[in-house]
């Protein structure tokens, strides 16, 4: 046995809070009315107290900022510890074959056992936990259902996708059957955490009205088009609420009602706030009227409109990048676990490293020249386009084993060299930066480093990036000059040592043996960790990188 | 000094205002011109007529119906020095609780008038005469309502009074004679009738408690007769005389007769009209409606952007809740939340006895819409719990909708009424047919059964008790 314990509501407008601290830990033995951790909203600061004695499993850690209802820990009965375990919900309930009885009379409802509500007939539950994707990664978040609760499902269907900090996946069936979402989205779970169970050939009931006897109304009804929805302008004071009208009966079905679509005082505002309209989403509480917790998760599964027949797409709504002219409206969108995991990081970097950048630049003329002249040949050759990003990233892997200090990352109190090189290389994908690797790129050739750079960056705009194209970088080269940059300050990509940073091309006067000559010029930044990189390294690396780049040349002959 | 938020007025609706946007995280300060905080709800309104209310239906009840419950007393008298000193504790109580709200919440008070310089910068005159400045980026207008007058009706506050007087009489009125039977009408005479007065309403309307369901203003009337009680309905009061220690009331009815009323007391109680003088809305820019409301959008701001206003000062019912709903309201779209008001489902409440609440559609308002509709109803009559108790004045109607069985409306007279009200809100906000409340259980006795029986009426004429 063991006691889930959810972040419990604490107020209203509260949706989310985040761990702050964990008086516990893992593992550790509790008493009843033990303060487990704090909790912190934008309001205030609690304390979440055991509400039984056992063995704490922390499955939120700290830091993390979680809606309210999730699952932060457990607390397992001490007798009969499963440790890592979590008890199966074997179903075959033990239910004496509660045939619905026709004889019992219609009020009465049980709903003292779970059970009671399962379909009578054995059935076989399957459940789906978050799989290990990589190590480093200790949680993912949900980030939305592509089928919902309650549905028929196919082995392999996609289920949903799942976000870490790396990469987004999606979670694919298992078995055929009918799926009960456990963790919404928005959640965030623990490698192993539980994310649904997919019950094996049952009939496609609703589990979740008790009683087999009341009337036939079907939970999840479509919100029908029909009702005049509620909508902000005519809640205008002193005008009556914009749902009484009477909707003609005759169109309804037996799973739609008036009151389907129907916000909660709270859930309307969270959608109001959200830019949501009741009618875009499905309400999941009784006759589809919309719940607090419809509308908390509707802005996470909003940016994608679940694929339904009749959904004739919704133009902007809640799109980040619609701006309506005139309007003065601010918008406001949850930050995604990764431009979460990506602001604590970046601030992490400028805390924890003494950062400071180094700069030069780069007379172009002799790449350019000597890219016009092969281009054509290099392409016919190699089917890849020769571009800079395989001069760059060879210039830099020469001047890295020059200079094995800014090719190195400090590991507690050692530093380790690395006698290769893997060049991380920003590109930006549709959620945001990535930094995919290209292994080994000191013995690479010109033309494997292109293909391979293209092959990356299509994987990141497709979001197919996996954990391990990631992971594991020595140095990164960020191009801030496709986008117009002139000059800027990249942030090191941690645990790394040291960043390139790349810029426009801009025709400028210089001189060239006492003579003003107009060059395509291009700055240079090294940003690097004076922790372990001396000034003299990192200048000199620079230098280096400058003078390969210059004479071309100097990269075939080594010197 | 510099604020996020400055609130002028600490009625329910700005001090509530100034809680939230404490709570939101605003640099906040609240200005009261009066000395304690509150406004008129706890200084000379809800609270302190309550009080009265309470303290007069003891008295009747042991003069009335203790010995029906087998309680005999002798020598009972009313001592109203003592009953006025009773309400005067309840609330100073209850105003310091607000001084306590604003101290938790940083919530800085300025004692002193508040009337504008400029759209961002409010003068504070204190009582001494002297002053200061504040500016702020946002500033809510909560100054409140004032009792109404018209020129044929000369208050002097000494026996032609208004509501804050009849709080604070010094004698139990022999006859007093009530201009407008509305709710503060109904309430302060049923506190004198309750203590011996005879009182006389005078109503231009038909009716008690003219807006409200009119069944309710009926079974009222009806329940008010219990009192010495007279009614004239229909009557425009024209002029109303001080003679010394009698006042002479002069009516119009509607069929060409005059009405000539003599008691020592008349309570004027036609309504109350937006409070704003002194605020030098002008300097602001700051429109008002012909009716000298705060004219304001749905987002409760005023035609200057960044200055909001709310409760009494502003259209909409002249109701505590509805002013700490808006108090709410205001601060958050000031932090840029997106809150909304159904101002159909805020309720009204009238605390005589039996009380009387209503919330939603009236009959007569679903009437007038054409919007077909069924009614159920449950007098506390059938009620065990009220039968216990010998409360059983009154009834609970509900109107539902013809073919969906939503509930449009919920009108109850009756004991407690006031709280039973909350569970028909409820149901409303969440769009319940009247059979959803039928399925539910009610615990027995009480009297919140009656809305379950009244309920079941509506469904399909099903109430189990009657
Ligand atoms: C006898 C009586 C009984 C009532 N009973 C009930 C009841 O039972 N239930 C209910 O819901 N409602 C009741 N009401 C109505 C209720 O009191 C009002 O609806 C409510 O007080 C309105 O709140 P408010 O915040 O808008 O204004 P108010 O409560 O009127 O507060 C306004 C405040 O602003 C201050 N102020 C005004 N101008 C300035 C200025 N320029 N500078 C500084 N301060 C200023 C005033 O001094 C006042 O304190 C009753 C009213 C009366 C008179």
């Amino acid at each position: 046995m063991s006691l889930e314990v959810k972040v419990p509501s604490v107020g209203e407008s509260i949706t989310e809070v985040t761990i702050a601290s964990w008086h516990k830990r893992d593992g550790d033995s509790v008493n009843a009315d033990d303060v487990l951790c704090e909790l912190e909203s934008d309001k205030a600061t609690f304390e979440l107290n055991a509400e039984s004695a056992g063995i704490l499993r922390i499955l939120v850690q700290e830091g993390e900022t979680v809606p309210i209802g999730t699952l932060i820990c457990r607390i397992e009965e001490k007798n009969g510890v499963q440790p890592a375990a979590k008890p199966v919900e074997k179903a075959a309930p033990k239910v004496e074959p509660t045939t619905p009885n026709t004889n019992r009379t219609p009020a009465i409802t049980e709903n003292k056992t779970q059970s009671m509500q399962e379909t009578p007939q054995t059935t076989e539950v399957v459940e789906m936990k978050v799989p290990a994707v990589g190590e480093s990664i200790s949680e993912v978040t949900i980030a939305n259902w592509t089928k919902k609760d309650g549905d028929q499902v196919q082995l392999d269907d996609v289920l949903c996708e799942i976000e870490s900090d790396k990469a987004t996946f999606e979670l694919t069936a298992e078995a055929s059957g009918t799926l009960r979402i456990v963790a919404q989205a928005g959640t965030t779970l623990a490698i192993g955490d539980l994310i649904c169970k997919i019950e094996k050939g049952a009939a496609a009931g609703n589990g979740t009205q008790g009683g087999g006897v009341t009337p036939s109304k079907e939970m999840y009804s479509a919100p029908k088009e029909v009702l005049k929805e509620e909508n902000k302008k005519s809640e205008e004071p002193g005008t009556q609420p914009a749902q009484t009208t009477p909707v003609a009966d005759n169109q309804k079905t037996s799973s739609t009602s008036y009151a389907t679509g129907h916000a909660s005082p709270a859930a309307a505002k969270i959608l109001a706030e959200k830019g949501i309209y009741n009618k875009e989403i499905k309400g999941t509480g009784i006759d589809g009227r919309i719940t607090k917790a419809d509308a908390v998760q509707a802005e996470k599964t909003q940016p994608k409109a679940p694929a339904g027949p009749q959904e004739t797409a919704k133009p902007a709504v809640n799109q980040a990048t619609a701006s309506v002219p005139g309007s003065r409206e601010q918008r406001r969108q949850k930050m995604t676990q990764l431009r979460k995991t990506v602001s604590r990081r970046l601030v992490a970097v400028k805390n924890e490293t003494a950062m400071l950048t180094t700069f030069n630049e780069v007379d172009m003329k002799p790449i350019m020249e000597m890219r016009a002249k092969y281009k054509d040949k290099f392409k016919e050759k190699y089917n890849v386009g020769l571009g800079f990003m395989s001069f760059f990233t060879k210039a830099v892997c020469v001047a890295l084993q020059e200079w094995p200090a800014v090719n190195a990352m400090i590991d507690g109190d050692e530093i380790v060299y690395n006698d290769f090189v893997d060049i991380s290389i920003a590109v930006s994908a549709p959620k945001g930066l990535v930094v995919p690797v290209v292994r080994n790129a000191e013995q690479l050739s010109f033309a494997q480093i292109e293909a391979e750079i293209i092959r990356l960056a299509g994987r990141a705009r497709d979001n197919k990036m996996t954990i391990e194209e990631m992971t594991g970088g020595t140095f990164t080269i960020t191009n801030g000059g496709v986008f117009g940059s002139m000059m800027s300050t990249p942030i090191i990509n941690a645990p790394q040592s040291a960043i390139l940073g790349m810029h426009n091309i801009i025709e400028r006067p210089v001189a060239i043996n006492g003579q003003v000559e107009i060059r395509p010029m291009m700055y240079v930044a090294l940003s690097y960790d004076h922790r372990i990189i001396d000034g003299r390294e990192s200048v000199s690396f620079l230098v280096r990188v400058k003078q390969l780049l210059e004479d071309p040349a100097r990269l075939l002959l080594g010197i | 000094m510099d604020y996020d938020v400055v609130i002028i007025g600490s009625g329910p609706g700005g001090y509530i205002a100034a809680v939230r946007c404490g709570q939101l995280g605003l640099k906040t300060a609240i200005i009261e011109k009066y000395e304690t905080l509150g406004g008129t709800c706890l200084n000379v309104g809800c609270i302190p007529s309550k009080a009265l209310l309470d303290s007069s239906e003891h008295y009747f009840n042991a003069t009335h119906t203790f010995a029906a419950h087998g309680i005999e007393l002798k020598d009972l008298q009313v001592n109203l020095p003592q009953m006025i000193n009773r309400k005067g504790e309840v609330v100073k109580q209850t105003t310091d609780g607000i001084k306590f709200l604003m101290k938790k919440n940083k919530v800085t008070t300025y004692q002193g008038m508040g009337s504008f310089v400029n759209k961002n910068t409010i003068l504070i005159t204190d009582k001494n005469g002297g002053t200061q400045q504040i500016t702020s980026k946002n500033i809510v207008i909560a100054t409140g309502s004032k009792p109404a007058s018209i020129p044929s009706i000369p208050l002097d506050k000494k026996r032609i009074i208004t509501s804050t007087e009849a709080l604070n009489l010094k004698e139990v009125p022999k006859h007093l004679i009530v201009i407008g039977a509305g709710v503060i009408g109904a309430e302060l005479g049923s506190v004198y009738g309750r203590l011996g007065a005879k009182v006389s309403f005078v109503e231009f309307a038909g009716s008690m408690i003219p807006t409200m369901d009119g069944t309710m203003g009926k079974e009222l009337q009806r329940a008010m007769k219990k009192l010495d009680t007279d009614f004239y309905f229909n009557h425009k009061v024209t002029s109303v005389e001080n003679k010394g220690d009698e006042v002479v009331v002069i009516a119009d009815n509607n069929k060409g007769g005059t009405l000539t009323l003599s008691g020592d007391y008349c309570l004027v109680a036609i309504g109350r009209k937006p409070y704003t003088e002194g605020l030098n809305l002008e300097k602001a820019g700051v429109q008002k409606d012909e009716r000298g409301r705060i004219v304001v959008d749905e987002h409760l701001q005023t035609n200057v952007p960044g200055i909001y206003a709310i409760g009494d000062v502003i259209r909409g019912a002249m109701l505590a809740h509805k002013a700490e709903e808006e108090g709410v309201f205001v601060a958050e779209t000031i932090v840029g939340q997106k809150p909304h008001i159904n101002y159909l489902l805020i309720p009204n409440v009238v605390y005589t006895w039996p009380e009387v609440a209503g919330v939603g559609y009236t009959e007569e308002e679903l009437k007038a819409k054409g919007i077909a509709y069924k009614t159920g109803a449950f007098p506390f009559k059938a009620s065990g719990r009220a039968r216990a108790s010998m409360d059983t004045d009154g009834t609970v109607k509900v109107l539902a909708d013809k073919q969906t069985d939503e509930i449009l409306g919920v009108h109850m007279i009756g004991p407690r009424t006031a709280d039973m009200i909350a569970e028909a809100v409820v149901a409303m906000e969440f769009r319940a047919s009247a059979e959803d409340i039928g399925r539910m259980s009610h615990a027995h006795p009480t009297y919140t059964e009656a809305l379950k029986e009244a309920c079941l009426a509506a469904t399909d004429n099903r109430a189990l008790n009657i």
